[in-house]
């Protein structure tokens, strides 16, 4: 078993309502998500702390809190959180915009497209060109074309937003783009492009394919996930992807053999 | 002689730089089938890298029992990679010996993926029908890995508990706290789906209301 003690949701809610120790904070924003909590308090403290982004100059430590409670926001799917995790794809923050959109990916409301297709629509040379002196693209179009591929609303716009993505230097935004392409298309050519990823090698990349795959819940891809060279933890992860999308006990099967 | 190209093996191995180098190495160690490689195929599952890792495993499986008093003092505390891949191995023997490490891997292990070998190597353990207290401590540990907070883990347990209650006589409130909690798994109460999913095919196999 893990080694952490229960805590008990009461403690945890009054210490995301405090301001005084941000790092208690900052552990109730996790566990909530984590916990998946249902308590009533429990959304509209997360939202609360999301003001601290509109404050200059964004306190670091508040910042932490904030981007922490933006993801369980999204793991706790409440339709509440849609209109503000939309304002915040406008933040300077590329770290704010990124976790916005991973959460808005997890909501699956259509309403939120349109924001996130936005800031992809300057394409692969603008949106997913280098920022200067940073590794960082200018936005984070791995989470946003992710997120248009996970809320599942395709559109003649949406695909040819994320079209060009798929010639994108970087191998990491390729499979994101490939990945979002099946899940819109159902076409089976881009789950064959996504396999071959599997290959790659460099394993950050053949990890990437893999749950992104998973993700797509495109069955055909089990026996080149449990043949690929990556960890079984992961290998499991994807297959759970497959498996809870499509219930094919073939699935089930090839996880029991990398248990 | 062997030791001769046991030698030049394990040299070919340290050598190894890239993947595909290591992958070619470990395959040749592995090929010689000698139980002296197991040292250096341990070793290997400690390198963080799946593809050789996984290579060198199916090489000391084939190697089979004799090298299980090795595999019992090689968990490196500071490697959990290297850790869930020697607790798979074991499992794979289903070697008797492996209980106390298997439950106490189960127990105590941080790592998920540790305690998720470690359950199937429970399931899958050989136990005598007459060793009722070895039958008892695999069902009380897979019990308690279906009351694991990661998901994989409890995964791990619907797999395991189906295996032993279909190839083991377990007694009778073995038996009873096992569909309990398979019933439990397969329920609205449990929130990872492909858990649900597991277990209610459990149930379905072993024939369970």
């Amino acid at each position: 078993m893990a080694v952490t003690e229960p805590l008990n949701e009461t403690q945890v809610i009054a210490n995301l309502g405090q301001t005084t120790d941000p790092s208690a904070q900052y552990y109730a924003a996790w566990w909530l998500g984590k916990m998946r909590s249902r308590h009533p308090k429990a959304i509209p403290l997360l939202l609360q702390t999301l003001k601290a982004l509109e404050q200059q100059p964004v306190d670091p430590e508040r910042r932490g809190v904030a981007l922490n409670a933006i993801r369980a926001l999204g793991k706790l799917k409440s339709p509440m959180a849609l209109t503000p995790l939309c304002e915040l794809l406008n933040s300077t923050d590329y770290s704010v915009r990124e976790e916005a959109a991973r959460s808005l990916g997890k909501l699956q409301d259509p309403a939120a497209v349109e924001g996130i297709r936005r800031l992809l629509q300057s394409g692969i040379s603008d949106a997913g060109g280098e920022q200067s002196g940073s590794a960082l693209l200018r936005e984070p179009c791995e989470a946003l074309i992710e997120a248009l591929g996970d809320i599942g609303l395709s559109s003649a716009e949406t695909l040819d937003t994320i079209l060009p993505f798929v010639q994108h230097p970087r191998p990491l935004i390729r499979a994101a783009a490939c990945r979002a392409l099946l899940q819109l298309t159902g076409e089976s050519s881009w789950g064959i492009q996504l396999t071959e990823m599997l290959n790659h090698p460099e394993a950050l990349v053949r990890r990437g394919a893999l749950l992104d795959l998973g993700a797509t819940g495109w069955t055909s891809a089990g026996p080149a996930i449990s043949a690929a060279a990556v960890e079984p933890s992961l290998k499991l992860v994807a297959l759970r992807g497959l498996a809870e999308q499509s219930e094919d006990p073939e699935v089930l099967k090839a996880m029991d053999a990398l248990i | 002689m062997a030791k001769a190209d046991l030698t030049a093996a394990v040299a070919r191995l340290e050598q190894a730089t890239s993947t595909p180098e290591l992958v070619q190495a470990t395959r040749s160690l592995a090929s010689l089938r000698d139980p002296d490689a197991a040292e250096t195929l341990i070793k290997v599952l400690g390198f963080n890298n799946p593809a050789v890792a996984s290579v060198a495993s199916e090489g000391l499986i084939r190697l089979g029992r004799s090298i299980v008093p090795r595999l019992l003092v090689s968990m490196d505390a500071r490697n959990y990679g290297a850790r869930a891949w020697v607790v798979k191995v074991l499992a794979t023997l289903h070697d008797p010996r492996g209980l106390d490490l298997l439950e106490h891997a189960l127990k105590a292990d941080i790592a998920p993926s540790v305690r998720r070998a470690a359950t199937r190597g429970l399931a899958e353990l050989e136990v005598n029908e007459e060793d009722t207290d070895s039958i008892r401590r695999c069902c009380e540990s897979l019990l308690l890995a279906g009351r694991d907070d990661e998901w994989v883990v409890r995964y791990a347990a619907a797999f395991g508990l189906e295996q032993r209650l279909r190839n083991t006589t377990v007694p009778d409130s073995m038996v009873h706290q096992a569909l309990t909690l398979l019933g439990q798994l397969a329920s609205s109460s449990e929130s990872v789906k492909v858990v649900r999913l597991r277990a209610q095919l459990a149930l379905q196999l072993l024939n369970a209301p």
